[in-house]
C-alpha cells in the first residue's frame, strides 16, 4: 500500500523527529498565560498605587497607577490631610506627570499654575488645620508614549518644603 | 515609525498564536469561531493603528503586513528546513481504514470529528479510507480504498 506522495510513514505516521512539537507548544501557551498572569497582577497597569508621607501634623497622600498602557486614561488623587493650618499649599510635579502625557482635567481649579525650576507647581491655597484637601488630575497617556520616568511629588508651604513622595510611572506600550 | 514596529508585532503574535492553537481550530469555523476571530482582529488593529486616523497610517500598515505575509511565504519557500516551523507538516491520522489513536490525540481530534470529516468526502466509514491525512490547514484529506 503506497505512501501518498511526499509523505512517509517515518515523518508523518510515526511522528520521528517530532516528538518535541507538543512540548514547545505548551511551552508557548505557557509563556502566553503567564503574561495574563502577570496582567492580572497589575504588572501592566492600571491600577491606582497609594504613597504615603507624613511629618510634622501634615500627610501627603498619592492615589495614581505606577504602570500604565498607550492610550490609557487615568486619574490621580493628592489627598493632603493637615493637623496644622498651611497657608499657601503647592503641590510641586515633576514634568514626568505631564511628558507624553494629556491633563483633560483639574478638580478643582487650583488658585495658580506656575513653572518652578523645572517643575510643575500648583498654587493650593490654604489648607485650615483639621482639614482635608482634594485634588483630582485626569488625564490620558498620548497613543504613541511608552518608557519609565520619575514623577515625584513634592508638598510645600510657600517656599517651605514639607514633605515629598519619590515615585516612578512606567508606561507600556 | 512606530505603527511599523506594532503592525510587525502585532503580524508576529497573530502568527504564533495560530502556530500554537492547533490546526484543527483553524479549519473548523463555528459561528463562535467566526465571531471570535473578527473580536481578535479588531482588537490587534486597535493596538497596532490606536488612534491614526490616516491614510499615510493604513498605507505603512497594511504595506507592513503583506511585506511580512510575502516574507514569511518566501523564506518557507526558499528554506525547506523552515517549513515545519513555519506552516507545520501533514500528519497521517488513517491508515488503511484504521484511525491513529496517537496521532488523534495529539491533534485534539476525536473519531466522530474524522467520520464526520470521511463523510463530507463522500465516504460512508472510516474503513473505506485507505489514508486519511491532516493538512498543514487544518483539512483532513483522504484517499478511499480502492
Amino acid at each position: 500500500m503506497a505512501v501518498p506522495d511526499q509523505l512517509t510513514l517515518k515523518r508523518h505516521r510515526d511522528l520521528v523527529g517530532r516528538e518535541r512539537r507538543p512540548y514547545i507548544r505548551w511551552l508557548v501557551l505557557a509563556l502566553i498565560g503567564l503574561v495574563l498572569l502577570l496582567g492580572l497582577a497589575n504588572v501592566f497597569g492600571q491600577k491606582p498605587h497609594t504613597d504615603t508621607a507624613a511629618a510634622d501634623g501634615v500627610e501627603l497622600e498619592v492615589y495614581s497607577p505606577e504602570h500604565l498602557r498607550s492610550g490609557l486614561f487615568f486619574m490621580s488623587r493628592f489627598t493632603i490631610r493637615a493637623e496644622r493650618e498651611l497657608e499657601a499649599a503647592t503641590l510641586l510635579l515633576d514634568p514626568g506627570w505631564m511628558e507624553g502625557i494629556t491633563l483633560n482635567t483639574l478638580v478643582p481649579s487650583p488658585v495658580g499654575e506656575a513653572n518652578r525650576d523645572g517643575r510643575i507647581a500648583f498654587d493650593l491655597g490654604r489648607v485650615r488645620a483639621g482639614t482635608e484637601h482634594v485634588f483630582f488630575l485626569h488625564f490620558q497617556v498620548n497613543p504613541t508614549e511608552t518608557g519609565r520616568r520619575p514623577q515625584d511629588v513634592e508638598l510645600l508651604d510657600g517656599e517651605t518644603p514639607l514633605l515629598a513622595i519619590d515615585r516612578t510611572v512606567t508606561i507600556f506600550p | 515609525m512606530d505603527l511599523v514596529i506594532r503592525a510587525a508585532v502585532a503580524f508576529a503574535f497573530v502568527y504564533l498564536i495560530t502556530r500554537v492553537i492547533g490546526r484543527r481550530e483553524l479549519s473548523s469555523m463555528q459561528p463562535f469561531d467566526l465571531i471570535l476571530l473578527v473580536m481578535i482582529g479588531d482588537l490587534v488593529q486597535q493596538g497596532v493603528t490606536q488612534n491614526d486616523f490616516s491614510v499615510t497610517g493604513a498605507v505603512l500598515v497594511g504595506g507592513t503586513i503583506a511585506l511580512l505575509t510575502v516574507a514569511v511565504s518566501y523564506l518557507s519557500f526558499r528554506f525547506p528546513r523552515l517549513r515545519p516551523a513555519l506552516d507545520g507538516e501533514p500528519v497521517i491520522v488513517v491508515e488503511d481504514g484504521k484511525p491513529i489513536e496517537r496521532n488523534l490525540r495529539r491533534n485534539r481530534i476525536t473519531v466522530e470529528e474524522l467520520a464526520a470529516a470521511a463523510r463530507q468526502s463522500q465516504l460512508a466509514s472510516i474503513e473505506d479510507v485507505r489514508w486519511g491525512v491532516l493538512e498543514t490547514n487544518g483539512q483532513i484529506s483522504f484517499i478511499p480504498k480502492t
